[in-house]
């Protein structure tokens, strides 16, 4: 509880230093709108020319694109601001100051800055969610329920695989895998399904786009029957295991991890 | 030019030291084209529209530009002042570090693309790519001339990349890349074939791939040249206008 007040009161402060700059958070979010209107005109691009994108109709592909804003949103925001650039933290010895603090150092250095620039982002995929779920035929509460249940452990193993990358800089401080994270990243805002099938194991195992994209929007679009339940218990399967792989390679990683400063 | 080569060699070999961020930055230049291949190769399996795909990943990383990163932070953080005082054009610098980069790019994106090539075997025409080389040099300038007068908008206000990040998007859309230009809707297609943005991308990748006749080609590389010289005369006022207002506190 502890925890999530202080997280509570970093985002609250962010939010308040943020919203002090309103022409950059105009431009911000702007940028975001036009971001997002490119996406939805490529998808509409791609469906001037084909009915289906490997199995997927319009309101489908929408769907799978708003799921993948939503969680880029909260990546961007939550995640991100901590990860990105995690090596240069652990070589220049700048962890000492919140290992020494009175809270568990893997949530403060996974969660404890945020950049609610992003946050925008997660309405708008929101917004993309709403407008499939009315254009698709056939959604029933089982697949709502099913695409939230995979939402969120989609982003519970975003979160977790972010965390075992960054953690590999305690081991190979020149690695840095920020920005190979980001360009994998891109692969998800289509179905997996369009891949060739070495990259579409990629996406599923190691990368895992897919659990925070294709498997919500399949989940919602097709979900009636048992799919959006069997898809939910294997996200959660896989989200508990992810998660916990990361806070092990964590304290193993912590435990090598030598202060650089006096 | 023998300064421009002095140039080019510098931050060649500044870059040397930072190759592991070059092969992250090939690695998200490389990411679009890539998307594009499996996704209209899906949607078009019967086009053979890998040819053009992959010669546009070529183009890409040929022409790849990142002025908003070089110049306008070079601007934000005041040590641009010291090339204002140089003897020769400073825009002298920022081509030398884009031409760097370019080869950068070429180096560690030449196994990308024979991984590339590897899983989908182009039949790529030596007359045509010989025919889309001279493309490729004139969209590496427009590409260049087109980031860098938007760069400069560092002089007026403080989101260059934002404005740099709105040309990729139009780039992205209208040339040639979210989906190749004779895809495109009957509405925006006559548009997309004369403005600039397939000039600095897609054109060069249609010749290379062979689907262009030859009044095409030609139509093509009048386009190119016009916009050349559009860009040219644009980047020169942008810079005349912005160098007057360019301030520095320090010493």
């Amino acid at each position: 509880m502890r925890l999530l007040r202080i997280l509570g009161r970093v985002l609250a402060l962010s939010v308040q230093r943020e919203l002090a700059h309103r022409v950059n958070l105009t431009i911000s979010v702007t940028m975001m709108v036009i971001d997002l209107a490119a996406s939805v005109a490529t998808l509409g691009l791609v469906f001037t020319q084909t009915a289906t994108l490997a199995g997927w109709r319009p309101a489908e592909a929408l769907a799978l694109l708003g799921a993948f804003q939503l969680v880029t949103g909260l990546l961007n925001t939550f995640i991100e601001p901590n990860l990105a650039w995690f090596a240069e933290k652990v070589t220049g010895g700048r962890l000492d100051d919140t290992l020494l603090q009175p809270v568990p150092s893997f949530f403060m250095l996974s969660l404890g800055a945020c950049q609610p620039l992003a946050l925008p982002r997660v309405l708008l995929g929101g917004a993309l969610l709403v407008w499939a779920t009315v254009a698709g035929e056939g959604v029933t509460a089982l697949g709502v329920a099913g695409c939230v249940a995979l939402l969120a452990a989609g982003v519970v193993i975003t979160w977790a695989v972010r965390v075992l990358l960054a953690t590999l800089a305690f081991w190979a401080p020149g690695f840095e895998p920020s920005v190979l994270f980001s360009a994998f990243w891109q692969l998800g805002r289509y179905p997996v399904g369009v891949y060739h099938p070495v990259v579409r194991q990629l996406l599923t195992y190691v990368v895992p786009v897919a659990f925070v994209a294709t498997f919500p929007a399949e989940a919602l679009m097709r979900g009636g029957g048992g799919l959006g339940l069997g898809l939910g218990a294997l996200g959660a399967g896989a989200a508990l295991l992810a998660l916990g792989a990361a806070g092990l390679a964590w304290r193993a990683g912590v435990r090598r991890y030598t202060g650089a400063t006096s | 030019m023998r300064l421009l080569g002095g140039y080019v060699r510098r931050y060649f070999l500044q870059w040397l030291a930072w190759r592991s961020f070059a092969l992250t930055l090939v690695a998200n230049q490389a990411v679009t084209p890539l998307v594009g291949l499996a996704v209209w190769s899906t949607v078009l399996p019967e086009r053979r529209l890998s040819d053009y795909f992959i010669a546009l990943l070529f183009v890409r990383l040929l022409t790849s530009s990142y002025e908003n990163h070089t110049f306008s932070e070079w601007v934000y953080q005041g040590g641009f002042c010291d090339d204002l005082l140089l003897p020769h054009p400073p825009v002298l610098v920022t081509l030398g570090e884009n031409i760097a980069i370019r080869i950068w790019h070429i180096i560690i994106g030449l196994p990308i693309v024979a991984a590339v090539v590897l899983f989908a075997p182009p039949s790529l025409r030596w007359q045509d790519v010989a025919l889309a080389l001279p493309a490729v040099v004139l969209a590496a300038a427009i590409r260049f001339l087109f980031t860098y007068a938007l760069a400069l908008s560092a002089f007026w206000i403080e989101r260059a990349h934002s404005v740099v990040g709105l040309g990729s998007t139009l780039i992205f859309l209208l040339g040639g890349e979210a989906a190749p230009i004779a895809l495109l809707p009957d509405a925006v297609r006559p548009w997309a074939e004369a403005l600039p943005f397939r000039a600095m991308l897609g054109f060069p990748a249609e010749i290379a791939a062979g689907e262009l006749n030859g009044a095409a080609v030609g139509m093509g590389y009048l386009w190119q040249v016009i916009w050349l010289a559009v860009m040219v005369v644009a980047a020169q006022a942008v810079w005349r206008a912005g160098i007057r207002r360019y301030t520095v506190v320090g010493g």
